[in-house]
């Protein structure tokens, strides 16, 4: 079964060097197929190919020529890069990324290296080398102070995902063959006419497919599984709640305290604050506000209004709807910050000539000033996204501590959960290992998506 | 161009002399004031002791004892570090001992024995080194005298594995109950309840109220509370005698004790009788709760009698932990810390850990600690002291946590469960008993599914650390 990787890789390797070289030759083909191979290989001889072993699963193989795919795609994205400089083309760069390049350092390539040196070395000591520990500790069955691990090949994955193979791949490639189709779509329609409307809905459809999707690649339980699915579903809620109250209510504040009024700076300054609360101490006060014994909230409702606020630790929408509140509030002063930076930008003149074509209020605010807040807006859903995703765990820990039964318990919560306060490493690891793909996953689709939409004014 | 490189270079250099000489002329510096502080020439040995309170009160009580044996013993400095959950200071104690600079004792709690058990170093030698051991026999060390043989029978025989004591007994409690008497009292009902049946009885009596608490009664969920009702039924939580003889390979959460324990739970959550809080391991949450008189009785850890006798604004009485009516007593087990000590110190610094721990537990501070928290006398000249001073009179409710423990028959269902990822069970015992009550599933039906989980986690941990 290695054999078939193999062989693979090694048509893979001219292919792609035919597809995206100047100058393909017979010699870059050979050398295209061997790194490729190579690069195949790299897994399959650190695993041991465990992936094939005898006891090992369809699901295991998926894993193994998956993995034996990206090591023979790396190695012939860095081989092109060399075919590329040997062919003397350079890569589009920024005007002044250019300027640099060709203005500087005519000491020797080394200098920047040394230079460089101190961070870089930081960074290999602190980021990259516990990454790749990462990496092999979910491969893991291992504890601290445990006198022995056990190798336990991709089972701390295969086990939070469906054990059938043919669905495991069938359906991502289902959500992605809706999202090509849907462009194909929108691309063939005529602007404004019925059909693009329809395009335009579908293309849509198709983004929410890949949650789908991922909701039916993930176990949801039994039958020796782990059940992630209610995770990953806790995780799509909230993240996307945070997000989306973060970001509007930030921009609604900043929008209102950006006007000229009495006393601005003042309220500028204090909006500010929540962002200087640790995640923590914004769990405590939440948990001080509504808790059903102690809480204020609680308290004003039953006395003043006689209405019996529910325990919001025993419903899950309640549960959530309060970790949402909590962490949207955290962040709210860090959107308002940048967006009221980011209004001081928006162009004057337009909105003048607006005003005197007689563009309403909302005209104005829709047309001109989100268009010209778009590069903040971006800049501040990919920072709020990896906060939503990393830095509530002492939030939730603090209010429902993943209450009621597991409703608000995301994926970093988990991670900690099972790695640290359980002390079972590798599935900690291995689940921090999906999170970090998730991230970058959604890190590249929103420059795909939304960057090609963000307008920098004049550039 | 060339030059300016080579002057950078240079300067480069000389900051890193630089570094390197000041890291030099501070630890000279260190080790002058260390020398200063114990007062005379001789070298001070430095003992770290790392505890796992972080609260003032009982942090202050082992800060307190430490500086005292300074004092007395000038030659030893004991120096305590706070963490914030046991689970913490042992994960610290590990990477530590990898690091090569462990600390001397740590403060690590009952569950996890069988994990301190087996904890290995880089090297594979196990990390902790048994106290009985250690002291081998001696009467006293450094003239502190040994309090190990009057150790309480209870934790007397939880702690002994094989024979013999590996950590030193310190804080230990049993769950009491704590009951509002006045709202008992206003419902007819005289005395504490004392069975299942006796709860219900009394808390339809108090929901009946006119004016009566919102709730009758509440504890938090805590798998100690699970672990001590299968103690009281004499249902094992494990096998090979709840790992006693052996090691335990199989966990028993279907068991009847289980089921009959979990519905009359739920039962009492169905009914509006017991207030879940919707927090699991909500110690703050319930005793907040009966503190404002919001239910009349809490199930709780008798270590913190003295803090309820202190801050009940009523008529606050101590009874024993509610059991079975249906099946015959066996007995509650306890919870709580022991201090471990770690292998591979010298003799002389390992004397003086040793003595310290001793010391710690002394008659006079065993009775102190007592006193200030509700954990019971660890050990019966402290129990003599107590009674001698009158104590039990002026204080019943301190008594309780002791009688109920004198109560026990000693069987490996009352002595209670030595197991491995003993944590990671328990999250799977209180997960699925919160499910159970939020979203009001079928008792067995879960706990069939909380069993294999339990199970699977058992089995790795045995695949780690077994034979």
């Amino acid at each position: 079964m290695l054999i078939i990787g193999l062989v693979a890789a090694a048509i893979l390797g001219p292919f792609y060097t035919w597809r995206n070289t100047d100058n393909p030759s017979a010699s870059r083909f050979g050398i295209a197929s061997a790194v490729a191979v190579a690069g195949a290989a790299v897994t399959p001889i650190a695993m041991g190919q465990c992936g094939f072993a005898a006891e090992s699963t369809g699901v295991d193989h998926l894993f193994a020529y998956g993995l034996m795919a990206a090591g023979a795609l790396l190695g012939l994205v860095a081989l092109q890069a060399l075919f590329d400089r040997a062919d003397g083309k350079k890569r589009d760069t920024v005007a002044m990324t250019g300027e640099i390049r060709t203005g500087g350092y005519r000491m020797g390539w080394w200098v920047p290296w040394l230079l460089l040196s101190p961070t870089l070395i930081i960074l290999l000591v602190f980021l990259y080398r516990p990454a790749v520990e990462t990496f092999t500790l979910s491969t893991q069955l291992t504890r601290l102070g445990a006198p022995r691990s056990v190798d336990v090949c991709f089972s701390n994955f295969t086990e939070v995902l469906i054990d059938d193979p043919f669905k495991l791949v069938a359906y991502p490639l289902l959500a992605i063959a809706a999202i090509y189709g849907a462009r194909f779509w929108v691309k063939r329609a005529a602007p404004g006419s019925l059909s693009r409307r329809g395009a335009d809905l579908a293309a849509v459809g198709a983004m929410l497919s890949v949650f789908v999707a991922l909701y039916a690649v993930f176990s949801p339980g039994g039958g020796g599984q782990v059940a992630y699915r209610p995770v990953y579903v806790n995780t799509v809620i909230i993240s996307i709640g945070i997000v989306a109250l973060g970001m509007v209510g930030g921009l609604a504040v900043a929008y209102l305290a950006f006007r000229e009024i009495r006393g601005g700076t003042i309220y500028r300054t204090l909006l500010i604050w929540p962002y200087a609360i640790s995640p923590a101490v914004a769990g405590v006060l939440f948990f001080m506000i509504f808790d059903p014994t102690a809480g204020v909230f609680t308290h004003v409702m039953d006395t003043w209004f006689g209405i019996d606020v529910p325990n919001y630790r025993e419903h899950a929408v309640l549960a959530q709807g309060a970790i949402i509140l909590a962490s949207a509030w955290k962040i709210l002063g860090y959107n308002i910050l940048f967006y009221l930076a980011g209004l001081q930008t928006v162009p004057i003149d337009q909105i003048e000539a607006a005003v005197i074509d007689g563009a309403s209020a909302w005209q104005r605010f829709t047309k001109i000033v989100l268009p010209a807040l778009s590069p903040i807006t971006f800049f501040l859903l990919v920072t709020n996204l990896t906060y939503a995703f990393f830095e509530v765990y002492a939030t939730i820990d603090f209010m429902t501590k993943g209450a009621p039964a597991g409703k608000t318990s995301v994926a970093i919560y988990e991670i900690i959960r099972v790695g640290v306060n359980n002390g079972d490493l590798g599935r900690g690891a291995a689940q921090s290992v999906l999170l970090f793909i998730a991230v970058i996953g959604v890190t590249l689709w929103q420059f795909r998506t939304s960057g090609s939409r963000v307008s920098y004014g004049g550039a | 161009m060339r030059y300016r490189l080579l002057a950078l270079l240079v300067v480069i250099s000389m900051i890193i002399a630089a570094c390197g000489s000041g890291d030099e002329d501070t630890t000279t510096t260190a080790a002058a004031g260390g020398g200063d502080d114990g007062g005379g020439t001789a070298e001070v040995i430095d003992i770290d002791f790392w505890v796992a309170f972080s609260d003032e009160a009982r942090l202050g009580f082992a800060e307190d004892r430490a500086a005292e044996f300074n004092t007395k013993h000038p030659e030893y400095n004991i120096e305590v570090t706070s963490f914030a959950s046991y689970n913490d200071a042992f994960d610290a104690a590990v990477l530590a001992v990898d690091s090569g600079e462990p600390p001397g004792i740590i403060h690590f709690f009952e569950a996890a024995t069988r994990q301190a058990l087996d904890a290995v170093g880089a090297d594979g030698n196990p990390i902790f080194k048994s106290v009985t051991e250690a002291i081998a026999g001696r009467s006293e060390i450094l003239g502190e005298p040994v309090v190990l043989d009057s150790v309480v029978s209870a934790a007397r025989d939880y702690y002994t594995v094989d024979g013999s004591f590996y950590s030193m007994p310190w804080n230990t409690s049993t769950t009491v109950m704590f009951n509002n008497m006045e709202i008992l009292n206003a419902a007819g009902i005289t005395e504490p309840p004392a069975t299942w049946a006796d709860v219900e009885t009394a808390c339809e009596a108090i929901m009946g109220l006119a004016d009566g608490p919102s709730g009758c009664i509440t504890w938090p969920n805590h798998s100690w509370f699970v672990e001590q009702s299968m103690g009281q039924q004499g249902e094992l939580l494990a096998n090979a005698d709840n790992g006693r003889s052996g090691r335990a390979t199989e966990v028993f959460l279907e068991s009847d004790g289980m089921l009959a324990y979990l519905d009359w739970w739920k039962g009492l959550s169905d009914s509006g009788y017991y207030t879940y809080t919707g927090l699991q391991r909500d110690w703050d949450g319930t005793s907040n709760a009966y503190l404002a008189g919001e239910v009349a009785m809490l199930i709780y850890s008798s270590s913190d009698t003295t803090f309820f006798d202190e801050n009940a604004e009523f008529d606050n009485q101590a009874s024993f932990m509610p059991r079975n009516g249906d099946v015959d007593y066996v007995g509650n087990l306890i919870g709580g810390a022991t201090i471990w000590m770690l292998d591979g110190m010298d003799t002389a610094t390992e004397d003086g850990a040793l003595a310290f721990m001793n010391f710690f537990s002394n008659p006079d501070n065993a009775a102190d600690w007592h006193q200030l928290t509700g954990y019971v006398p660890i050990t019966e000249d402290a129990v003599d002291l107590l009674e001698g001073e009158g104590w039990y009179d002026e204080s019943p409710n301190s008594k309780v946590a002791s009688d109920q423990l004198a109560a026990a028959q000693n069987t490996p269902a009352s002595l209670g469960a030595l197991l491995g990822n003993f944590v990671g069970i328990r999250d799977i015992i209180t997960i699925a008993i919160e499910d159970i009550l939020v979203n009001d599933l079928d008792v067995a039906t879960r706990m069939a599914q909380a069993n294999e989980e339990a199970n699977k986690s058992l089995s790795e941990y045995e695949q780690l650390y077994g034979n």
